[in-house]
């Protein structure tokens, strides 16, 4: 019989103090929020008895009038941040890809070698600048501008996005296959042409099925920001619960989730339609 | 010449569907840039206003936020690594149950995978307010809350990666007659341990950035203190709150890249 050969002694000597330091991790913050296995173990029934005040959910005229335009209200501002996201990171995009950026060349007086600055490497750090900030942190700033309401939602998620998108925009562009490039190149191409015909025919779909993927996850944020006024659906929620009328704010919570359940389905059918592609039949000569 | 060029193949014609779908996604786009009401000359009289907020946010009270902010910032910590912890552990079956490749039954299989799907939909923030309802306000809700939130995307993204695994060695272990729960254990989970680390670290992050938001609906940690300040729109004493939670993201961003790289 063959000896089956030893796990490694130092492999499981990590494992043993990762788990020891998790351990140790998760017993230093349950004791400094003050979290005790009987809080924890009471949180489920807690929980239902909320779940079971929202049951019968409040379906009178009067509160459908004040929930269905705020549902709505978050629907819009998603899309319109993520028209604002899309239509501004992607020329942002490719000044930030390294493969498309563009240089400046350093006045020959200041340096005595050739030396270029490419845009890649400032605009990447811009973009990481801009996506940090959470949207409610964009929506604090805009408030005093363009008061309560939908449009300072709009700006908060737009902003927030032509972070994002951007980001993901140029690592897609960063990411495409040289070989058409050149065949462009070597027929005589310009880069303008390169640009038209090699890379944007490559990156499309994928950037249009982030797009589509950033609106789903706009409308979330979108319904998150009501809280401070931003417009949509979390100002209600919030009402609701405040003022303990726990059948309404199952109102809201059910319209919310059949929402943002109908976009997820709808965008990711169409997400994933685009990444396939419509399949073609080659006529072979 | 002829002889030698092969027939180019036809560019398809687009879908129908884009001939209808096109107009009507402009004509939405219209209808909701109308909606949000942007009024450009309202816009302009109020762009005065930015003084409120942009001149203390440059002019910020370091000690102040020093002084009041360091234990509601360990706070905010405390939150995002039990939560994530915990949501990660508990999401860890349940994506066994909702992966197809991994569990024969359909019934428990469509059971899991439609509750992961569905608490998937609500926003992080309705979970603070939900729970703060329920068990009344503090970092014990932000924790529950985040703890759901954690769940909904491992669960998602585990389920996803265990649909995907190499079925070979769970035939493997069948044939040597092993139990269901033997094959998962023995087969199942070693495959999809490393993309369960790196999943970790990034519910991690995002839970450190959501953690920040939480206090706004009373779930404790930093964003308590923010909202606050928010509120008497002392901007001066917020804006180092915020130079601090992006060196914190920053830090945990980079930490997270490095073990990722080590594990995958």
């Amino acid at each position: 019989m063959k000896d089956i050969p030893k796990k490694p002694i130092n492999q499981t000597i990590t494992k043993f103090i990762i788990s020891i330091v998790l351990i140790f991790l998760a017993i230093w913050s349950a004791s400094g929020l003050e979290i005790s296995l009987e809080r924890l173990s009471k949180a489920p029934q807690l929980t239902w008895t909320l779940i079971s005040a929202l049951y019968p959910i409040d379906l009178s005229q009067e509160a459908l009038d004040r929930i269905i335009p705020k549902v709505f209200e978050s629907l819009y501002i998603a899309w319109t941040g993520t028209v604002i996201g899309a239509i501004f990171s992607f020329p942002i995009a490719f000044i930030s890809a390294k493969n498309t950026s563009v240089s400046i060349k350093i006045p020959k007086f200041l340096t005595n070698k050739n030396y270029f600055i490419y845009s890649s490497q400032f605009m990447k750090q811009i973009l990481n600048i801009v996506r940090a900030f959470p949207e409610l942190l964009l929506a604090f700033v805009f408030l005093p501008i363009t008061g309560l309401g939908a449009l300072t939602g709009t700006l908060a998620i737009g902003i927030h996005s032509i972070g994002t998108l951007g980001k993901l925009s140029s690592e897609v562009i960063e990411g495409i296959d040289e070989g058409p490039l050149e065949a462009i190149k070597a027929s005589g191409g310009s880069k303008s042409n390169e640009l038209i015909f090699g890379v944007i025919p490559q990156v499309m779909p994928t950037i249009i099925s982030y797009w589509l993927y950033r609106f789903e996850i706009n409308l979330r944020a979108s319904a998150v920001l009501g809280v401070i006024g931003a417009g949509g659906v979390g100002q209600e929620l919030i009402n609701q619960l405040r003022f303990r009328a726990f059948d309404r704010a199952g109102t809201v919570l059910v319209a919310t989730i059949i929402l943002v359940l109908s976009i997820d389905t709808v965008s990711g059918a169409l997400r994933r339609r685009i990444i396939k592609g419509k399949s073609v039949t080659v006529e072979q000569n | 010449m002829n002889k030698l060029s092969t027939k180019i193949p036809k560019k398809p014609y687009p879908s129908p569907l884009i001939y209808l779908g096109a107009p009507l996604v402009l004509l939405f786009t219209r209808f909701s840039f109308n909606k949000i009401g942007f009024d450009w000359e309202k816009f302009k009289t109020n762009l005065d206003n930015r003084h409120i907020v942009t001149d203390p946010l440059f002019d910020p009270k370091w000690s102040w936020a020093i002084e009041n902010t360091a234990l509601p910032l360990i706070e905010t910590i405390q939150i995002a690594i039990l939560a994530s912890l915990i949501g990660c552990f508990v999401a860890l079956p349940i994506s066994f149950f909702a992966s197809k490749t991994t569990n024969p039954s359909i019934y428990t299989f469509a059971l899991n995978k439609s509750f992961l799907n569905l608490i998937r939909t609500i926003p992080d923030l309705f979970w603070g307010m939900l729970f703060v309802a329920a068990v009344s306000q503090g970092p014990f809700a932000g924790v529950l809350a985040l703890t759901m939130f954690s769940l909904a995307i491992m669960g998602k993204l585990l389920s996803e990666t265990i649909d995907a695994i190499d079925p070979g060695p769970l035939e493997a272990a069948r044939a040597t007659g092993s139990s269901q729960q033997q094959t998962v254990f023995s087969s199942a989970l070693p495959q999809v341990m490393p993309n369960f680390i790196a999943y970790f670290l990034y519910i991690f992050e995002l839970c450190i950035r959501a953690s920040v938001i939480l206090g706004l609906v009373g779930a404790g940690g930093v964003g308590r203190i923010i909202e606050t300040q928010r509120i008497f729109l002392r901007f001066d004493r917020i804006s180092p709150i915020i130079v601090f939670i992006l060196a914190i993201v920053i830090v945990i961003e980079q930490v997270s890249v490095y073990v990722r790289r080590k594990v995958l």
